[in-house]
C-alpha cells in the first residue's frame, strides 16, 4: 500500500467516522424525546357528529368515504356503559318518519341496517314500551357514516354511540388518509398509552 | 304567532319577556338553571347554579341567596318557604331566603328534579330511583308513587323527573320514556293518562323520552316542555293538544325546560343553554297586559 | 454492542408498561341515567364495548429486528456470497413481509417526514420504531453500500423482480433524472416541517407501490405504480434511481462506505460484461460506482472471474479485488 492509498483510506475512516457520529447523534436525540407508538385516535370532542352543541345538521359522513379500506377503519359503537336502552332509539329509528300500527316509527335511520334491537332482562310480555332494548351496532355492516352518532348526540339521545377507530382494521398509515379529509381536524396521532381512554363529552 | 296541530289557530302565545340571562350580574346565571316556581305574588324564583333569584313580574331581581349544593328544581309554599330540590336532600328557606332545614332520606332522595306542595303535603321526584316521594310538611315519608306502576314505573332517559300538583291533589307526571304524561292521587294509585309517541306528528310527543317537564294551569291544562326540537305545548286534561306555545325560539341543544305558569295564564319556559327564562302570553287574553294582582299559581298549590 | 443492548432494553420496557397502562384503564360511567344493571334485572350484565388493541410492541420490535436481519443478509448476499439467486429469494421474502403482508407501513422512505418534523417541531415525537427504520439503513449504508436497497426495500423488491430487458440509460440522461430523487426530497421534506394544520406527508401521499401492497387504492395510483413497474421491465428500477428520496440520502452515505461493491482494475479482463449486465448504470468507465449501486449482484454473475472453476488460486486476488 502506497501513501495515497493509506491517506485516502484515512480520510474514509474520517468522513465515516463523522457520518456515523452525525447520525448517531441525531438518533439519540430522537431517542430522548421518543414517545410510544401513535395510533390514530377520533377525538369526539372535536367530531362534529359528536360535538356538543352542533345540532340540526346533516351527519359529515367523510370518514365512510376517504379511508384507503374499502370499509374504513373507523366505526361507529355503542358505549354500552351510557346507553339510555330507550324503546325508541333516536339512532336506531327516523324519528322523523310516520308512524305505524305498532306505535313505532315505520322507517330505521341506518342507510346499511347496521344496527341490531334486542330487548333485554326482565322482558314484560303485554307491553314492549315496558322494556329495556340493547342497540349493538354490527362492525362488519358499519361503514363509519356517522348518522347514528348525530342522532345519538345530546339532547336528543345521551350520546353512548361514536365514531371510533378500529385497530383491528386501521393500517396505520403515516398519512391517514380520513385525518386529512376531516374538517375539524378530529383525527391525530397519539402516543398509546394515552390513546386508550374513552373520550369523555365535556359535562352537561 | 303559533298554530295548532290541525293547522288552525287554537291558542296562540306570543313571547312578551325574557328574564335573566348568562353572564356574572346579579340577576345573571353562569353555568346552569334548571329550576322554576311562581308564587302567589307572580314572583318568580330560579335556582341555578348553586343559587335560588327571586324576580319580580318585570324581570327585576328581588333578592338572591346560595345554596349549600347546586338546586335542581324549586318550589314555594302558600306561606312562602321555598324548597329546594338537590342532590340527596331538599333544602328549605324562610321567605326571606334564610335557611331553615334540609331534609334527606337516604336513597329516597337520590336527585330531588321535581317536588310538588299541597296543603299537607310535599312530593318529591327522585330520579336515581325513578321514583315519586310524598312526604308531610314536616319531613315524614308517607309512601311511593308510581315506583312500581306497570311493573316498570317511570321510564326516564333524560335525566329529569318532573312533576306538578293541581288544585284537587291530583299529581301530573311525566313519563318521558313511554311518551306520556300519568295522573296519580296521593296515595300514588294511577288515576289516568294520555299521550303517546307521534313522531313528527306534534299532537303526541316525539324523539326518544319527551316530554321532560311538564306543569298545570288553574284551568287544568297540562303545560308541557319537549327536547330535541325543543318546543313548549299545552294540552287539555283529555290529552287534545291546544296550543304549540312556542318551537322556534329556544336554542335547540336545550334539555329538560322547566315550565310554570302563573294565574294569567302566562307561561315561564327555562331556556338551559342561554340561561334565561323565556315568558309568553296568551295573545287574546286581555289580562295579559295588565300587572300580576290576582293570585298566581305554579307548581305550588295557592 | 452496548448501544444495542440499551436500544433493546428500551424496546422491552415499553412494550410491558403499555400492556400495564392498556390494562388499567377502565370504563366509568360518566352519565347516572343510563339505566343500571338491577334495572334491567334477569341477571343483565352491562357488555363491554370490544376495544382490538393495535399492534402489539412486541410485533413493532420483531419488524426491526427482521429488518437488521434482511439488511445483513443482502450484505452477506451482496458482497461476501455474491449470489444473485440469493438476493432474488431475499427480494421475494421481503417483498412478502415488508410489502403485501405489513402493507409497506412503516418504511424508512415515509420516515425521513416523521423525522424530519420531530426535528423541527418541538411538540412532535416518534416512536423508537421508526428511529430505528430510518437510521439503520442509513448507518449500514456508510459500512456496506445500499444493502437496504438490494432486495430488502419492498419497493426495490418488486421492481427487482420485474426487471425483463433492461437498456442502458445514456449517462447525462441517468443524471439528470438522478437529480429528481433529490427535489422530491426536498419538497417531502418542505411539506412535511410546514405547520401542523397545514403539513402534509406528501410521500406516503403520492407513494405508487402501496395500493398494490393493500390491495386497494385510488385509482390514479395504482395506474401510475403499474406503469411504473411495465416501465421498470425496460428501465431497471426507475423509482429508485430517479424518485426515491430516501435512496438521495443513501446514495451520499454510500459514497463513504467501508466495503461495498469494487472492480479492481489492474485484475479485470476489460471484457466489460459486468457493466453490460448492471440494468442500473451503476458501472461507469468499468468502475463501480458505489452511490448507485443497488447491491444486486448481477454483476458477480456476470464476471467471468467469478466463475473461474479454481476459486482457489484466485482467492487471494479476488480477496483484494473486492475488499
Amino acid at each position: 500500500m502506497n501513501h495515497e492509498t493509506t491517506r485516502r483510506e484515512l480520510l474514509g475512516h474520517a468522513v465515516r467516522g463523522a457520518g456515523l457520529l452525525g447520525l448517531g447523534g441525531v438518533a439519540v436525540y430522537l431517542t430522548a424525546k421518543a414517545d410510544d407508538e401513535g395510533v390514530w385516535v377520533l377525538d369526539t370532542s372535536k367530531c362534529v357528529n359528536s360535538r356538543l352543541g352542533a345540532t340540526g345538521i346533516e351527519a359529515c359522513e367523510l370518514c365512510a368515504t376517504s379511508c384507503v379500506r374499502p370499509l374504513s377503519a373507523v366505526r361507529a359503537i355503542n358505549d354500552f356503559e351510557k346507553c339510555g336502552r330507550c324503546y325508541i332509539c333516536p339512532a336506531y329509528f327516523d324519528v322523523t318518519s310516520a308512524v305505524d300500527e305498532n306505535g313505532l316509527p315505520s322507517a330505521k335511520l341506518c342507510p346499511r341496517d347496521a344496527i341490531k334491537r334486542e330487548p333485554i332482562g326482565w322482558v314484560d310480555p303485554d307491553d314492549p314500551a315496558n322494556n329495556f332494548y340493547e342497540y349493538t351496532i354490527d362492525e362488519a355492516l358499519c361503514n363509519g357514516c356517522g348518522i347514528c352518532v348525530l342522532a345519538c348526540k345530546d339532547p336528543s339521545g345521551l350520546g353512548s354511540i361514536r365514531l371510533e377507530v378500529r385497530y383491528d382494521l386501521c393500517l396505520d398509515c403515516n398519512r391517514c388518509s380520513n385525518a386529512a379529509a376531516c374538517p375539524d381536524d378530529a383525527i391525530d396521532r397519539k402516543p398509546l398509552s394515552r390513546a386508550g381512554a374513552p373520550q369523555r363529552h365535556p359535562a352537561s | 304567532m303559533q298554530r295548532g296541530a290541525s293547522g288552525e289557530a287554537e291558542m296562540q302565545y306570543r313571547q312578551v319577556r325574557v328574564i335573566s340571562g348568562k353572564g356574572s350580574r346579579p340577576e345573571q346565571f353562569t353555568t346552569t338553571l334548571r329550576g322554576i316556581a311562581l308564587d302567589r305574588t307572580g314572583g318568580l324564583y330560579a335556582v341555578g347554579n348553586s343559587e335560588v333569584k327571586l324576580f319580580d313580574a318585570d324581570g327585576t331581581l328581588r333578592r338572591r341567596w346560595p345554596t349549600s349544593k347546586p338546586g335542581h328544581c324549586v318550589a314555594v309554599d302558600r306561606d312562602g318557604t321555598v324548597y329546594v330540590g338537590q342532590e340527596g336532600q331538599v333544602e328549605r328557606f324562610g321567605a326571606d331566603g334564610k335557611p331553615l332545614d334540609a331534609w334527606r332520606d337516604g336513597e329516597r332522595m337520590g336527585l330531588v328534579t321535581a317536588i310538588g306542595l299541597t296543603e299537607d303535603d310535599v312530593l318529591i321526584a327522585d330520579v336515581r330511583e325513578r321514583c315519586i316521594r310524598r312526604y308531610d310538611k314536616r319531613g315524614r315519608f308517607r309512601n311511593d308513587i308510581g315506583k312500581d306502576n306497570r311493573t316498570r314505573g317511570f321510564l326516564i332517559p333524560n335525566g329529569v323527573l318532573d312533576l306538578a300538583v293541581d288544585a284537587d291533589g291530583i299529581i301530573h307526571a311525566a313519563n318521558p320514556g313511554k311518551h306520556r304524561v300519568e295522573r296519580y292521587s296521593l296515595e300514588g294509585k294511577l288515576l289516568g293518562r294520555f299521550g303517546r309517541f307521534t313522531g313528527p306528528d306534534p299532537r303526541g310527543f316525539s324523539g326518544c323520552c319527551n316530554p321532560t317537564n311538564l306543569t298545570v294551569t288553574r284551568a287544568g291544562h297540562v303545560v308541557v316542555t319537549e327536547k330535541a326540537g325543543p318546543r313548549a305545548k299545552v294540552y287539555d286534561a283529555t290529552g287534545k293538544l291546544l296550543a304549540i306555545v312556542a318551537d322556534d325560539t329556544f336554542d335547540q341543544n336545550c334539555k329538560n325546560m322547566d315550565v310554570a305558569v302563573d294565574a294569567q295564564g302566562r307561561i315561564y319556559v327555562v331556556d338551559t343553554v342561554r340561561l334565561h327564562i323565556c315568558v309568553f302570553a296568551p295573545v287574546d287574553n286581555q289580562a295579559a297586559s295588565q300587572p300580576a294582582s290576582a293570585p298566581a299559581e305554579g307548581a305550588a298549590k295557592p | 454492542m452496548k448501544r444495542s443492548a440499551r436500544l433493546i432494553t428500551i424496546l422491552v420496557l415499553t412494550f410491558v408498561v403499555s400492556q400495564t397502562a392498556l390494562a388499567q384503564i377502565e370504563y366509568e360511567r360518566p352519565v347516572d341515567v343510563a339505566p343500571t344493571e338491577e334495572d334491567i334485572g334477569e341477571g343483565y350484565v352491562t357488555p363491554a364495548v370490544q376495544r382490538p388493541l393495535p399492534r402489539s410492541t412486541l410485533l413493532n420490535i420483531t419488524d426491526t429486528v427482521l429488518l437488521l436481519g434482511a439488511m445483513g443478509i443482502s450484505a452477506w448476499l451482496g458482497l461476501v456470497r455474491r449470489s444473485r439467486t440469493g438476493i432474488v429469494v431475499l427480494a421475494i421474502v421481503c417483498a412478502v413481509y415488508f410489502g403485501f403482508y405489513r402493507k409497506g407501513c412503516v418504511c424508512p422512505i415515509g420516515a425521513i417526514q416523521n423525522v424530519a418534523v420531530a426535528l423541527t417541531d418541538p411538540s412532535y415525537a416518534v416512536s423508537y420504531v421508526v428511529i430505528a427504520f430510518f437510521f439503520a439503513p442509513l448507518v449500514l449504508a456508510l459500512l456496506f453500500g445500499r444493502v437496504f436497497c438490494g432486495g430488502v426495500c419492498p419497493f426495490g423488491a418488486i421492481q427487482e423482480l420485474v426487471v425483463l430487458r433492461p437498456v442502458q440509460v445514456p449517462r447525462r440522461l441517468d443524471r439528470a433524472l438522478g437529480l429528481l430523487k433529490y427535489v422530491y426530497l426536498g419538497l417531502a421534506i418542505w411539506f412535511a416541517v410546514l405547520p401542523a394544520v397545514e403539513r402534509d406527508f406528501i410521500i406516503c401521499r403520492f407513494d405508487p407501490f402501496v395500493g398494490f401492497f393493500r390491495r386497494t387504492g385510488p385509482a390514479y395510483m395504482l395506474i401510475i405504480g403499474g406503469a411504473l413497474l411495465v416501465l421498470g421491465m425496460f428501465i431497471g428500477r426507475p423509482y429508485c434511481r430517479y424518485l426515491c428520496p430516501y435512496g438521495g440520502l443513501l446514495a451520499q452515505l454510500a459514497r463513504f462506505s467501508w466495503k461495498g461493491v469494487t472492480i479492481t482494475p489492474d485484475k479485470e479482463l476489460d471484457c466489460g460484461l459486468c457493466a453490460e449486465s448492471c440494468p442500473y448504470g451503476a458501472i461507469e468507465k468499468l468502475r463501480a460506482v458505489r452511490t448507485s449501486c443497488l447491491s444486486c449482484a448481477r454483476c458477480y454473475t456476470a464476471c467471468p472471474r467469478e466463475r473461474a472453476p479454481a476459486r482457489e488460486d484466485a482467492s487471494a486476488e479476488s480477496h483484494e479485488a473486492t475488499g
